[in-house]
This record gives C-alpha cells, structure tokens and sequence, in this order.
C-alpha cells in the first residue's frame, strides 16, 4: 500500500463519509449507522498501516504531503505524521468506532446529524493532529468546534444549549488569539527571511526576540497567546468551569471524545507548539504552569470526591488528569514528558471507558445521581468487573496503564522539583479514594432501590464497546515500552534533549 | 477696484426701487377701509373659512414638485444657448442627451398619472 | 474623446438600460415580473461584458475626461462586484415583490440607476466625480428604502435615511470645499501633490475631518452608526440586503481611493482617527447586535461591526491592506446576501418572520435551507472553511503586518463575541423546537432560494480554495496605486 496519501486517507475518510452520509435521507438510520462505523473502523485500519509503516527512530516527520493552498501567504495543506501524532491519532481512531458501537441504541433521534457531525469531528481532530501548516492546525482546530456544539446541543442533557454556548465561547475566545499569534508568528518569520510561510517547520527556525518583561517581549505574548488557546482546551485549572457542564450535558459518545481526545488537543499543543517554538518563555512560565497543575490536581481530586453526579465525579476526575499531564509537559524532561504523552492515551482509554460505563446505567436508569444506585455487583456481574477494570486503571493500579504513566511523570519530575511531585502525590491517593468511595456506594452498598433489582447486565454491544479499551488498558499496563518507544525519538527532538 | 463700482450701483438701485415704489403708493393711495377691501382676495369671491383650515390636495404638491423639476432643468439650457457656437455639435448632442433623460423623467410622470387630476 | 466614452460606456449603457426598464415597467403595468426582473439581469449582465469590452480597450494607466475618471484595476474590480450584488438583488427580490405586490419597474430601475451611482463612485479620481455618483446612489437607495408605501416601517426607514443621508452628505460637501480652499483642487492626484509639498493648514485638516465623519457616516461605521438599524429593519428586505453590501462596498471603495490614494500626505492626522472609529465600530456593533431580538436589526449591526472589520484593513494601507479590503468586500457581499435571502424566506404576508424565536425548529422542517444560513452565520462568526474565516485571515494579516497588532486583538475578540449573537440564530434553527401553534415556515421562492444556493457554494468555494479570488483582488489592488 503507498503511503503517499496515507495520512490524507486517515483524516479525510471520516469527513468525506460524512459529507456524504449529509445526502442520504433522514429515515435511513441503518445505513447511517453501518456506514459512519465503517468509516471509522477504516480510518482505525490506515491508523494501523501508519503504524506498521513507521520508523519511530526516526524523529522528523513521515508521509509527508505538502500541496500549496494560498501561496501568496505561504500557506500549505501540509500534513506529517511523527511518533507523537501516531499515538494519538491511535488513540482517536480507536476510540471513535467505540463511540458508534456505544450510541448504536442510546441515539435513536436524528441519527443523521449525530453520525456527520462525529466524522466532521474526527476529521477535524485528525487534522489537528497531522497538520504540519500552523495555518492548516487552525483550520482544524475550528473545524472541530460545530460539530461539538450540536453534539453538545441536539443529543445532551437538560442545560445542554447553555452547556454548548459556553464551550464554544471558551473555545473560540482562546483560538482566536491563538490565530493573531501565529499570523504573528508568521509575520516575524517574513522579516527575518523575507518569504512567507505558515510551515510548522519553518516556524521552528524563526526565533522570536524575547524582550523585557511581558508586555515587551513578543516570545512571552505569543506564547500566552498559544498558551491560552491550549489552557483552556486541557483545561487547566482556572480555565476548567466549561468543562463539568460540558461533560454533564453531553451525550455518552459525545463525553467519550471530549474527554477522551478533545482535551490532549490541548496538551499536544502546549508540547508540539509551545516548547518547542517559544523555549525561553516555555522556561519563564514553568513555575506558573507547575503551580496551576498541581492546584488542579489537588482541587479536581477534591471536588470530585464531593460529587453526587456520577458523570460529574469522572469530569473533575479529568481535570486532576490533565494536571498531572501539564505536570509532566513542564516538568520538561525526557523521562516526565514521555509520562505525560502516555498519560494522554492513559486518560483517552480509562476516562472514554468511565464515561462509556457511566452511559450503560445512564440508558437503562435515566439517573446518575450516585444515592440512586447501591448494590449493583450482585445484578450486574459483567458491568461491576468492567467498571472496576475502569477504575483500577484511572486510579493508577500497577499492571494497568494508569499506574506507569503516573509513574513516569512523577519521577521524571522528581529530580527538578521534588516539591511539586510531593503535592502532586497527594492527588494519586485523593483519587484512589473518591474513585474506590464511588465504585463502594455504586456496586456494594446495600440494594435499596427497587428499580435496581432489575438491571440487565451488559448486551454484547457494550462489551463490543469495552473490550477494545480494557485491552489497551492491560497492554499498556504490561509492556508500555511499545507505545513508549514510538514516541521516544520525536519527543526527544520537542524538547531538544 | 472700478471694476466693482458696477455691482455697487446694482445694489443701490434694487434697494432704492422697492423703496421710492412703496413710497409712491403711500402718497397716492386713496386711504378709504372697508371689510371687503380688507380680505385676502380682492375679487369679490367670498371666504369660506380660513387659510389652514382648508386641507389642499396633495396633488397640488406633486404638481408644484415636477414644476420645480423641470423649471430648475431648464436652467442648464441657457448657458449652453449662450456657448452654442463654441460647443458646436458636441454641446449640441450633450443636450439633445439631456432632454431626452428629461423627456424620460416627463414620459414617466405622465404615464404614472402624475399630470392628472383625479 | 473616444477613448473617454469606451471607458464610460458601462455607466452609460446601465443607466440607458435602466431607463428602458423604466419605461418598460410603464407599459407592461404590475404583471410582468418575470419580463422586467429578466430584463433587468440581462442588462447588468451586458453591462458586465461591456466592462471586461472596455477594460479589454483601455490602458488602465490611462485618465480620460480631462483626468476625472479612470478604469483602473482597482475601479474594475469594484464595478463587477457591484454589478453582481445587483444581479444577486435583482433576483432576490423577483418572489418578494411579486408576493407583496408591489410594481416591479421603478424599483429594478432603481436598483440600476444606484449600481450606476457606485461604479461612478469607484472610477472616479476626482472628488466633484466621487461626490456625483455618491448622490446617484443615495438617492436612489433613498426611495428604495420607502418603497414598500403601504408600510409605516418603510416610511420610517426612508425618511430617516434620508434626513440623516442628506446631512452627512452636507458634512461630505463642506469637507471637500474646505479641502478645496485650502489646496485649489479636487483632482485626487493634483491634491496629494500639494499636501505632499506643503505643510498643510488647518482648513485642509477640519476637512479632512469632516471628509471622514461623511465617509464613516457612509459605510455606517460607530459613532455615526444610528440610522442603520432602524433603516435595515424597515427597509424591504430585498432593498437591506442590498443596502447592506452595495452601497457599503461602494463607500468603501470611494474610502480607500480617497484617503489611500489622494490624502496619503496626511496620513499620520487620519490613520489614528479611522483605526479608533474601527475600533469602536467592532466593539459598539458586536456589542449591541448581542442584544437584538429582530433578525434583521441584528444583520444591521453586524453588519456595522464588520464595516469596522474592513476599516482595520484601511488603517493597514498599503497594497496588502487594500487588496484585502477588496476581498473582504466580495467575501461579506455573497454571504450577507444569502443570510438575508433567508431571511426574506422566512417572511410572507400578514407575517412578519423576523424575530429569532420565528427560526425555531426551522433545521427540522427546511434542512437544506437552515444548512445554508448555518454557513452564512458561520461565515459572518469567520469560523473555518467559510469564506468570512479567508476574508478576516487576509484582513489581519496586513493589518499585523503594519504594526496593527491592538486592532486586530479588539478584531478577534469582537469576533469571539459575534459568534454568539450568530450562534443564537443556529441554536433556535437546530437546537430548538417551534412551540408556537402555528409555527414559521418559509415561503416558496424559487429564485430566493437558487440565489441562497449560489451564495452558499460561493462561501464554501472561497472559504476552500480562496487563492484564485485573492489572486484578483491582489491583481486589482497592486497593479495601480489608486491615483
């Protein structure tokens, strides 16, 4: 198979079938639902040629395509694949077919809009991943904010319009920024060469001058420009209150992709963009970013142990996540930076089969008030050992992939701040007892409430769905070093160790 | 400065002319008031009631507008009658152009009923 | 003397033909909509070939009647714009008119005689020029406003638009004869010269000032903003739509060529005056069209706040900035017209249609259609692959490459904030369901809709692949330098 239009095979297949998909006629729900999951098993299928095909030693970037687009401006569809995009487009490809497997039932209203505006949104996560044109990353970076907002607004909860309104303006208040700062960005290159490029690895060789202070230095500005965009996207904490409301009101699939790839967007950005395009603000802001982190860690731990909603508990729970990512990402070193990209896929895997797990009672109970449930192991065998797996490995139990990310992040950090690792400690237990409090008051508290008795365990569509994700989960957990050792030499050139 | 003492006994004269006018008429009217005389109209025509009581039909405006229209038009004809020869067939056709938008304008208000009184 | 009328002939070809539609519409009375609608494409049609005819004939270097007009790239461009939103109005408004019944023939040969006006304005070097095809159109575009007579709005909406119209105008004139006093001349070319030579005194600078607050007046930029609204609400749809881009794109191209072109000298007293008034106009425009209830008032101050968008492009100057207000004109004329197109869907008879709760529910019973507003409402937001993401990337990046940086920071920001105001719009279309017992539903219009569908490919077309339109208006704006 060339690899020529590998990677425009991988992120365009989704939208396309999509764009099709937009002509069929609105009662063929069948079709829609066989054809969007085909569509994202095939993208899953070329991820996997990617990842045959690739040479991790290699650290630049692989199948490149590189077609002009507005060349008065520089700007390319360029698209490049390196160790770091694989894993996470892995990631997105795996977990998207799991979405269409887990709404096959729950989504029975306007499945055609549902099943489109999921492949938009793969296509324009992809994108984000593979885009090699900062222009291009904008682009995709945007392309993923509508079809979220009707994820969010058709198919969420009861708030879900206000739920969608406000994650689109936080969204979109950070991107645009982002967009001034790499026009900028752009516009410094042009000077200093005199030709115009939107080429991420041109960009790499403009040096922005760092000037004094804050509001005299452009390196400092641009990157909170970056930075912003990205913070808010994680999110790190003070930027995170879209995010519980968000998560709460959209719906399973919906929830699934957001926390499970939408949120490392943002991570991937701080690390494909911010360190390596700004390093002295990088180090600058070091400090500030190890703080919020770690607040982060500590807060979502506690706020999430305070929830009653189910769903609410595994969104807080994210943020305590993606602070320890952002905790690695800073920390800056080989070891700690490695951690975070594999805490990444870690959240992506346990986070998606929480929120999966969640939607199960979720479809059968219409409630995920945690007082409305008790007992549930003795009715549903399948599902507690499941929602334990889940559990186990977001909490961070050794043999599972929680625990050697966590690990890694935690002591590549040590050495340089030995502080930050010690607070940061403190949120592994705090998660470990909201999550075993949770999985206690779910599955082993007494069987009080009558509607519970009669729980069917998991259909084989759900275990279909689960599977997948429990296998990665296990994978990962015993031998890291393959997913570690795609990475390593790419991750090696971000950071310029 | 001579060059000005034309523009000068101009406005001496039209100030004077109204004057010495009214002047006149002081002095040689007869100075005899009635009712009749003093009305408005000295026709022998009753009023009927008065001046804004009286609503005018709004044709009268429409028509005291397309007056004005082409009254101000015709304007542009007096220069161009005074450079004839100088602009020679060139004016000639520029104003044959600019009678037939104005003839147009006319066709049009005709045509829409504008001229008739209903 | 030729050569001056091949490069007149388009104007004067468009005003003969609309003439005969005038006439036309005398004879053939209410009924032929059809006839006079097709007559009147067809005209702006043959007045665009003439166009590309003219230019094809003429050195666009070249000033004819005595120096006071030019066919410049720069004009050309404009002129098939203009000609195009009238095409794009004409049959937009072919359905409205004949459901509301009103006389076809003075309207299209309005529409006509104002698109006359605006290509005056954009080939004009000379302010007396400028100044005559600027009242050609507002006049026209006055009547155009009141024409639907049997509505209070309408009425309301003409004689504000007027009143205020003929005072900026007032302001405009003062302007150009204080200009006029202090330099001696109204040749844009002859003018830079003088104010390039010598220091100018402060009669050239209050006239410039007055210039400015008439143009600002003209593209409806804060804080001579206030009588859009209303006009845009009472104003036939049709005739908001075309308000809203003609002769707004037109006012800017008398903008650009006069202040870019014959006051560059004094930039340095403009440019801060202009980017504060762009400034506000995004801020006041976003702002306020937040609060809006009725579509069409909100279109209205968007429509404000993207005049301050294209101002940013204007403060940037050069021929970057230029060349990217070129293509944000032609960017903002497809989409409003399609986001107005559906808006005269929505309306009919005894129905007003114009409030946001009317589009609840409307994705569900008109997919196709609310599809469409949902890609113009996303075009305005400037949201990625629409044409308004292209038209503002291009804008921003002259403007950060002059050193605008704060401009374009309000720019984005404001342009956070509008997708709310746009969004609100496509949430009541998809995210809700009417309630009302007899719920919105959009009219049957053929050619609305077909001119909505061109609109509607046109934004995805330039959105995608913008790099052949920018390669015109790059052609167009570089090739001269406006003068």
């Amino acid at each position: 198979m060339p690899t020529d239009f590998l990677l425009s095979a991988i992120v365009l297949t989704p939208g396309v079938v999509g764009l099709l998909l937009l002509a069929t006629p609105r009662e063929a729900v069948r079709l829609q639902r066989w054809v969007s999951l085909l569509a994202s098993v095939a993208t899953l299928v070329f991820a996997a040629v990617a990842w045959s095909r690739i040479d991790p030693a290699n650290a630049s970037f692989q199948f490149v395509e590189a077609r002009t687009w507005l060349p008065s401006l520089g700007i390319g569809y360029r698209l490049g694949m390196d160790g770091i995009s694989l894993v996470l487009v892995l990631l997105t490809a795996l977990l998207q077919p799991i979405v269409f497997i887990s709404s096959w039932r729950s989504i029975h209203d306007k499945v055609k809009g549902y099943v489109v505006a999921m492949l938009l949104l793969e296509t324009g996560v992809l994108g984000a991943f593979l885009a090699t044109d900062m222009f291009l990353f904008y682009v995709f970076w945007e392309l993923m904010l509508v079809p979220m907002y009707f994820i969010i607004g058709v198919w969420g909860g009861e708030r879900r319009i206000y739920a969608a309104v406000k994650f689109v303006l936080f969204t979109l208040a950070g991107s645009l920024l982002m967009l001034v700062a790499i026009i900028y960005l752009s516009f410094v290159f042009h000077s200093q060469t005199g030709t115009w490029s939107f080429a991420y690895e041109d960009m790499l060789r403009a040096s922005v001058p760092m000037g004094q202070g804050f509001w005299h230095s452009p390196q400092m500005l641009l990157f909170a420009a970056f930075a912003l965009a990205f913070a808010i996207k994680v999110p790190i904490f003070p930027l995170h209150t879209w995010l519980p409301d968000a998560h709460t009101e959209a719906p399973t699939g919906g929830s699934i992709i957001l926390a499970g790839v939408l949120l490392k967007l943002g991570t991937y950005g701080l690390l494909r963009f911010n360190r390596p395009l700004f390093p002295e603000a990088w180090q600058r802001a070091t400090p500030l970013f190890l703080t919020l982190a770690v607040i982060g860690i500590v807060y979502g731990a506690l706020v999430a142990w305070a929830q009653k909603d189910m769903k609410k508990l595994v969104a807080y729970s994210s943020v305590t996540h993606m602070g320890f990512i952002v905790l690695g990402l800073f920390a800056g070193t080989l070891t700690s930076t490695q951690g975070a990209l594999l805490q990444m896929v870690n959240h992506g895997l346990s986070t998606g089969a929480l929120f999966l797990l969640v939607g199960v009672v979720y479809d059968r109970r219409h409630t995920r008030m945690i007082e409305d449930f008790g007992g549930l192991a003795a009715v549903m065998p399948l599902y507690t050992g499941a929602f334990l797996i889940a559990t186990l490995s977001s909490i961070g139990l050794p043999g599972l992939n929680g625990f050697v990310g966590e690990f890694l992040i935690l002591t590549g950090a040590f050495p340089r701040h030995p502080a930050v690792v010690a607070v940061a400690a403190t949120g592994v237990v705090l998660g470990a007892v909201y999550m075993l409090s949770l999985v206690r008051r779910v599955f082993w508290n007494p069987l009080a409430i009558e509607a519970n008795r009669s729980l069917p365990d998991l259909t084989w569509r759900e275990v279909l769905a689960f599977a997948p994700l429990a296998f990665f989960m296990v994978w990962i957990g015993v031998h890291p070093g393959t997913f570690l050792s795609l990475s390593e030499a790419a991750v090696r050139r971000l950071i310029g160790g | 400065m001579n060059a000005y003492i034309p523009v000068l006994l101009f406005i001496v004269i039209a100030i004077a002319f109204p004057l010495i006018t009214f002047v006149f008429a002081w002095i040689l009217r007869a100075g005899r008031y009635d009712p009749i005389k003093l009305e408005p109209y000295e026709c022998g025509n009753p009023i009927t009631s008065e001046a804004h009581d009286y609503r005018f039909s709004v044709r009268y405006y429409l028509i005291a507008v397309l007056f004005v229209v082409f009254d101000v038009e015709t304007v542009f004809l007096f220069p161009w009658a005074v450079m004839f020869r100088k602009l020679a067939l060139f004016g000639f056709v520029e104003m044959l152009v600019f009678i037939g938008i104005l003839v147009v304008g006319y066709v049009y208000a005709w045509r829409r009923g504008a001229l008739q009184w209903v | 003397m030729r050569a001056d009328l091949i490069a007149l002939l388009p104007e004067l070809m468009l005003a003969t033909l609309a003439m005969a539609v005038l006439l036309a519409g005398l004879a053939s009375g209410k009924a032929r909509h059809g006839l006079l609608g097709a007559g009147a494409v067809l005209a702006l049609a043959a007045t665009g070939v003439t166009l590309w005819l003219a230019a094809g004939a003429t050195d666009p270097g070249a000033h004819f009647f005595s120096g006071m007009f030019v066919l410049d790239h720069f004009a050309i461009f404009f002129k098939a714009l203009f000609l195009l939103t009238a095409a794009l109005v004409v049959l937009l408004s072919h359905d409205y008119l004949k459901r509301n019944d009103y006389r076809p023939g003075e309207y299209l040969a309005l529409v006509m005689f104002a698109t006359v006006g605006m290509m005056t304005m954009a080939s004009g070097v000379n302010l007396a020029v400028i100044y005559v095809g600027l009242e050609l159109m507002a006049l026209s575009t006055y009547i155009l406003a009141g024409y639907f007579r049997r509505e209070v709005k309408s009425h309301e909406a003409a004689a504000k638009y007027f009143v205020l119209g003929a005072m900026s105008s007032g302001i405009l004139l003062y302007g150009l004869s204080l200009i006029y006093g202090a330099t001696g001349t109204l040749d844009l070319a002859t003018l830079a010269r003088v104010l390039a030579s010598a220091k100018p005194g402060p009669s050239a600078l209050v006239g410039v000032a007055l210039l400015a607050c008439g143009f600002l007046f003209k593209v409806a930029a804060v804080p001579f903003h206030v009588w859009t609204p209303d006009v845009y609400e009472g104003a036939p749809t049709p005739i908001t739509a075309f308000m809203s881009v003609g002769p707004k794109a037109a006012a800017f191209a008398m903008f650009l060529r006069v202040f870019i072109g014959g006051l560059a000298p004094l930039a340095a007293s403009w440019i801060w005056l202009v980017g504060v008034a762009a400034a506000l106009t995004m801020i006041w425009g976003n702002v306020a069209a937040l609060t809006q209830d009725n579509v069409k008032r909100m279109l209205a101050y968007s429509s404000i706040a993207h005049a301050g968008y294209a101002l940013v492009g204007l403060v940037a100057g050069g021929p970057a900035g230029v060349n990217s207000v070129l293509f944000y004109m032609l960017v903002y004329t497809v989409t409003n017209i399609g986001a107005f197109g559906f808006v005269i869907l929505l309306e009919s008879r005894g129905y007003a249609g114009e409030t946001v709760a009317d589009y609840a529910g409307l994705a569900r019973r008109h997919p196709a259609a609310a599809f469409g507003m949902l890609l113009f409402m996303l075009s305005l937001g400037g949201i990625p692959p629409t044409a308004g993401f292209m038209g503002k990337l291009y804008l921003f990046a002259a403007a950060v490459n002059a050193g605008y940086v704060w401009l374009v920071v309000v720019a984005v920001l404001m342009s956070a904030v509008s997708l709310y105001y746009y969004l609100r719009i496509v949430l009541q279309m998809y995210l809700r369901e009417g309630d009302g017992a007899e719920p919105a539903t959009l009219v049957a219009a053929p050619w609305t809709e077909r001119v909505i569908w061109a609109c509607g490919v046109a934004v995805l077309v330039i959105g995608l692949l913008p790099a052949p339109f920018l390669a015109a208006a790059r052609a167009m704006a570089g090739a001269v330098g406006l003068l």
